[in-house]
């Protein structure tokens, strides 16, 4: 009933609440999206080793048999300079006068090796693309896991300042919840006074601004995850072909977190309005 | 039922309330409790129903150590004394029957048995046509009235009342006090402090004088001119009819909750 009477002050705790818990979903969204994107693309990892242009057809054939009994490998790919040139003319149209005309081929031809992802870490792995850096055949050892790796820290960073930001929210949001529930206790004091007087229980007395705390959570927690939901949708019909926000928007937040997000927002304000009348006289 | 030991009350920067007081009331007794401004009686009757804890002595009730009693065990005694204040106490934006209601609505009484309880008492002190006012709507007399229906909607051991009267012109005084008189003549114990010696030598009972804490005087009054009383003026008889008398018609009281 309070939250009807005095709809002002519980409008701020309910938005102040919110704020923080859409932030801290929106980082959990964009690194929750991000781990996705690197988990799928480390399924396509891939080792691509480049040969320098005079290496012949048959030179690649064995290298190729000889890069198959590389530790972790599932599949090695030859690709000839002319078909390295074809797939560029294919991939690139609008490019494709840019390796046209030339005396030589312009591009190098290459071994491309899947990798098995759940063996990232095979023993001997290291060592056998440092043998292919040092022979003679070799220009290029490009390991997709440098930059996986990389992506990885980026993960790791939004998570880690997200987590930082959402406690510090967090803190905000139970500060004025906490404050929202004294003020609340001070213009009930009369009442609380009366009540004790005639025997009502301190659970009884307290109760309602526990449950008053706990429903600005709670709707704090619902808002916060309605309006990520809302921006989740816009932006993701709005950036349609663009990669970032392809990666972003991979998915929403599972359920699972949705209902964190909301119990985390109903544990914030209960813990405000204890917090607030732990020692209050009430 | 009420007894008091040797009880001492000191504020820590020494100021002394209460002074080795050493009496006690029987169940059913009418007592006035009188004294000079700052003689203690506010302090002796907030002791009784544990808003104050003596610094030494032993207070009982019903048999019961109440400064020894557990902090969670004192709304169990509070519910069976019922307080009533010069400052009325009431709360201004709630209707007579939600300030009437408080005990029957911790205790957990449906809103029906409410409606009853609330007709009930307010018809005890002549305010039941009042249940959907609001107490600024009301006179001095009726406010206090109204905390009387409160104190009494639960039948309570013992009454206590505080200057209850010392807001209230001498007309409002003597029907205010006609009714703690009645309420006594029901057999509940009623403790009534009060500095007007005029109205207790009218009324007569025994009196309580404390002076600077101290118990100065224990002695029983014969009134020069008590009221007459009729034990079933203005109290209700629970008989099985009037049990079932309802609340107005179409009256419903606000379901509002505490806080």
């Amino acid at each position: 009933m309070n939250l009807l009477r005095s709809w002002k002050v519980s409008l701020l705790a309910v938005l102040t609440i919110a704020v923080s818990l859409f932030i801290g979903g929106a980082f959990l969204l964009v690194s929750g999206n991000l781990s996705a994107s690197v988990e799928r693309w480390r399924g396509e990892m891939r080792v691509v080793i480049y040969l320098r242009p005079e290496t012949a057809d048959a030179d690649l054939r064995r290298l190729a048999a000889e890069a198959a009994r590389g530790p972790a490998v599932t599949s090695v790919e030859p690709v000839t300079a002319a078909a390295a040139r074809k797939r560029f003319q294919e991939v690139f149209p609008s490019l494709s006068n840019l390796v046209a005309g030339w005396q030589d081929e312009p591009l190098p031809a290459s071994l491309e090796i899947g990798l098995d992802p759940r063996a990232t870490g095979a023993p001997g792995r290291e060592a056998w693309l440092a043998g292919w850096r040092k022979r003679p055949e070799v220009t290029l050892v490009d390991d997709d896991r440098e930059w996986l790796g990389q992506l990885e820290t980026v993960v790791a960073v939004v998570r880690a300042v997200g987590l930082a930001l959402v406690a510090g929210l967090l803190g905000a949001a139970i500060f004025t919840i906490a404050s929202v529930i004294r003020l609340t206790a001070y213009l009930h004091h009369q009442e609380t006074e009366v009540m004790r007087l005639v025997g009502a229980t301190e659970f009884f007395i307290r109760g309602p601004f526990y449950v008053e705390g706990l429903l600005q959570g709670l709707i704090g927690g619902l808002v916060a995850s309605g309006a990520l939901y809302g921006v989740y949708q816009a932006v993701h019909a709005r950036g349609q072909g663009s990669l970032f926000s392809t990666i972003l928007t991979l998915g929403f937040l599972p359920l699972r977190q949705v209902a964190f997000l909301v119990l985390l927002g109903g544990a914030a304000g209960l813990f405000g309005a204890v917090a607030s009348l732990r020692r209050e006289a009430l | 039922m009420i007894q008091f030991f040797h009880v001492s009350k000191r504020y820590p920067g020494g100021q002394s309330a209460l002074d080795d007081l050493t009496f006690d009331i029987a169940r059913g007794q009418f007592v006035f409790l009188t004294g000079s401004s700052g003689a203690g009686k506010t302090t002796l009757l907030r002791m009784i129903f544990r808003e104050e804890v003596p610094t030494a002595g032993q207070i009982l009730v019903n048999g019961r150590n109440v400064s020894s009693i557990p902090r969670s065990k004192i709304p169990y005694l509070r519910r069976t004394i019922g307080v009533v204040f010069q400052d009325f106490r009431l709360i201004p934006r709630k209707t007579v029957f939600e300030n009437v209601t408080y005990l029957p609505r911790v205790l957990g009484v449906d809103v029906q048995s409410q409606k009853k309880m609330a007709y009930q008492a307010l018809r005890r002190v002549g305010l039941a046509h009042r249940l959907n006012a609001f107490p600024p709507e009301l006179s001095g007399g009726e406010q206090q009235r109204v905390a009387i229906a409160r104190a009494l909607i639960n039948d309570p051991e013992i009454l206590i009342a505080d200057e209850p009267t010392g807001n209230l012109d001498p007309d409002l005084s003597r029907e205010i006090l006609r009714l703690f008189l009645e309420v006594n003549l029901r057999g509940t114990t009623v403790i009534l402090a009060t500095h007007d010696r005029d109205t207790i030598q009218r009324v007569g009972r025994r009196v309580l004088t404390l002076d600077r804490g101290r118990l100065a005087l224990d002695q029983e009054l014969i009134g020069t001119d008590p009221p007459a009383l009729d034990p079933l003026a203005g109290t209700e008889i629970e008989t099985e009819t009037e049990m079932e008398t309802e609340a107005p018609a179409g009256y419903e009281p606000p379901e509002e909750g505490p806080a």
